[in-house]
């Protein structure tokens, strides 16, 4: 596709799709909402009984749409209705296949990667503004560069991931059950439970994910961070608002979550606006100049699910750790009976 | 002693007992007359961040201080005393389950569940030493509890709503019942413990609790057991659970996976530290 058919594209898409709720930015532009929702009830844009937007329900941010835009669509930022269904399908069917038998039947296969649709649970569908990368800025719809710090500390943790695993310490945080992967923050989709439900009470609202039973408390309009030697694996929140839209900046992280390469120093600002009854708009910005060479944000449009959310025991459940050292360790002593040349 | 003094000591017993009861009383009818502030809906406002006082999580019945099991904690890691939250006597265990607890307490530093980071289940999540905070809604009651980061959500509006399975948290569904928050606990594993101390049940429990605003910043807490394996019959436990009225306060994370992870994946590392 050529230029010209893509900036075609993309004012169809903003004239004529009535479920588009989002104005894509151009580079550089804040992100805009645009209630043009029409194919829902008309959004009253219901309050709280304290006249604050209300932003209540459990929100499904399920979708096949990758955070990053595939290196073969780097010149399309948003699908023709076409090409979408072509994509969807495809990504559907690939998530159907049997890995045992199209990856080839080894018991490795078997076990590691025996799952399919049945199990994940990505949804079928891209995002219905039809973008091909959850990023949108910056506008090729990539994570930018790294620094070398950042770099430095993601080649640290590939090493660790590589390796037999030393001790706990060389999987990551979800694996460990110490946070929910896909709740963050940011909160971004995955293999499965892509679930939030959000509770509001004057001067709090809860962000409560489905993994791994996270109820993140975001305090309004109270004061500033925790002191700078206070760090938590999700940060420290705090939030405002700005018209309709719940602002929640998150500082103090411990940097050992490192979502996509970030630190301790990460500045994180998410976005929650509803723009109908059904649909929750979700919007991030990622500012951490220690670890990425500028900011990046994603929009993640959310769709009101009925539930309800069930606990999410992870760690009082986690066999596969103990399976995986014990792996590792087995490992090791076959590389040093190898080594050695003693039979196990 | 002569007859005399005993009639005194009667006397002065006697006039003790009803001081106490006088005070009990008008403990009671201040409770009785406190109007918390409402919610739009009209309900008490149970918003806030919690915590019980006491040594209930050490153990829920009356004792007395004793040594902890790390000697190099010493003083800090020893227990201290408490007079009990039970009402009303010894926990009614069948006598196989008393020799169980009996069994529990003897091991309880390698049986608890919590030493684990597991999470306490209803009632412990409540009496715990960690805040807890309630956010309260028409529908849905939610409380985030610091220890493990764990949580639950009463359902108030659904009182048909049965659990398909059982967790750790169990599930909640609630009513008011004046200005008490009556929650019915139902399918909780049968992995939870009520204390350190090995008091137990199994996933037949079913809990009652009642938080009742009796000033501003304090809640009465009761709660009721069930589990027709365990007891001979339904036992409470009662206690205040009191404000944090520190400046800015705030749940923090005890996300404490990451502290027990030498206790429990140590002895798998490459190198191992012990």
């Amino acid at each position: 596709m050529d230029h010209r058919y893509s900036g075609l594209a993309l004012v169809f898409v903003a004239t004529a799709i009535a479920s588009l709720v989002m104005v894509l930015p151009a580079a550089g532009q804040a992100l805009r909402v645009d209630d043009a929702n029409a194919t829902e009830p008309a959004w009253t844009g219901a309050r709280t009984p304290w006249g604050v937007p209300d932003l209540q329900g459990i929100w499904d941010f399920r979708t096949i749409t990758p955070l990053q835009r595939p290196d073969d669509l780097a010149d399309k930022s948003v699908f023709t209705l076409e090409e979408a269904a072509e994509y969807e399908a495809a990504r559907v069917a690939s998530l159907h296949k049997d890995q045992r038998v199209e990856d080839g039947l080894t018991p490795e296969t078997d076990v590691a990667n025996a799952y399919n649709h049945f199990w994940w649970d990505y949804g079928d569908t891209l995002v219905e503004d039809r973008r091909t990368s959850l990023i949108v800025d910056p506008p090729d719809g990539r994570i930018p560069l790294l620094t070398l710090d950042g770099q430095l500390r993601l080649d640290q943790r590939r090493e660790a991931r590589r390796r037999p695993a030393h001790g706990p310490e060389d999987r990551n945080v979800w694996e460990r059950c110490i946070v929910g992967g896909n709740a963050g923050p940011p909160i971004t989709p995955s293999a499965y439970n892509n679930n939030v439900q959000l509770f509001q009470a004057p001067g709090v609202v809860v962000i409560f994910n489905e993994m791994i039973h996270d109820a993140r408390i975001v305090p309004i309009d109270e004061g500033s961070h925790l002191p700078d030697n206070i760090r938590q694996w999700r940060g420290d929140p705090r939030g405002r608002w700005e018209g309709q839209t719940l602002v929640v900046e998150s500082t103090n992280f411990n940097g050992k979550t490192a979502f996509r390469g970030s630190g301790a120093d990460l500045h994180l600002e998410e976005r929650f606006t509803r723009v109908s009854i059904g649909r929750l708009l979700y919007q991030f910005t990622i500012d951490d100049p220690k670890s990425f060479t500028k900011p990046w944000s994603a929009v993640i449009p959310m769709k009101a699910t009925e539930g309800p959310i069930f606990e999410y025991a992870c760690h009082e459940g986690n066999y596969g750790m103990v399976n995986l050292l014990a792996g590792a360790r087995a490992q090791d002593a076959a590389a040093a009976a190898l080594t050695t040349g003693d039979p196990q | 002693m002569g007859t005399r003094d005993s009639g005194a000591v009667l006397v002065l017993a006697t006039a003790a007992i009803a001081g106490l009861l006088a005070t009990a009383e008008a403990a009671v009818g201040q409770e009785q007359s406190y109007e918390p502030p409402r919610t739009a809906d009209g309900r008490p406002v149970l918003n806030g961040i919690w915590q019980a006082l006491g040594s209930a999580h050490w153990d829920i019945e009356g004792h007395a201080a004793r040594p902890g099991p790390i000697v190099s904690l010493g003083a800090i890691g020893a227990i201290p005393g408490g007079l009990g939250v039970v009402n009303g006597g010894p926990i009614p265990y069948q006598p196989w389950a008393a020799a169980q607890k009996l069994q529990n307490f003897e091991n309880w530093v390698t049986a608890d569940p919590v030493v684990k980071c597991y999470m306490p289940g209803v009632p412990r999540a409540t009496y715990m030493p960690f805040p807890f905070q309630i956010v309260q809604t028409p529908d849905h009651v939610l409380i985030a509890y610091e220890f493990a980061s764990s949580s639950r959500v009463i359902y108030m509006s659904q009182p048909d709503f049965e659990s398909p399975f059982d967790t750790w948290m169990g599930h909640s569904r609630g009513h008011w019942e004046g200005d008490t928050l009556v929650v019915d606990v139902t399918a909780q594993v049968g992995d939870t413990w009520f204390d350190s101390a090995g008091n137990f049940h199994t996933e037949a429990l079913r809990v009652t609790e009642r938080y009742t605003p009796i000033s501003p910043n304090a809640l009465r807490y009761e709660v009721a057991m069930e589990d027709p394996n365990v007891f001979t019959r339904p036992w409470t436990m009662s206690m205040p659970l009191y404000r944090r009225l520190d400046e800015n306060v705030q749940l923090l994370e005890f996300k404490c996976v990451e502290f027990v992870e030498e206790l429990i994946y140590g002895h798998l590392r490459k190198d191992p530290t012990r």
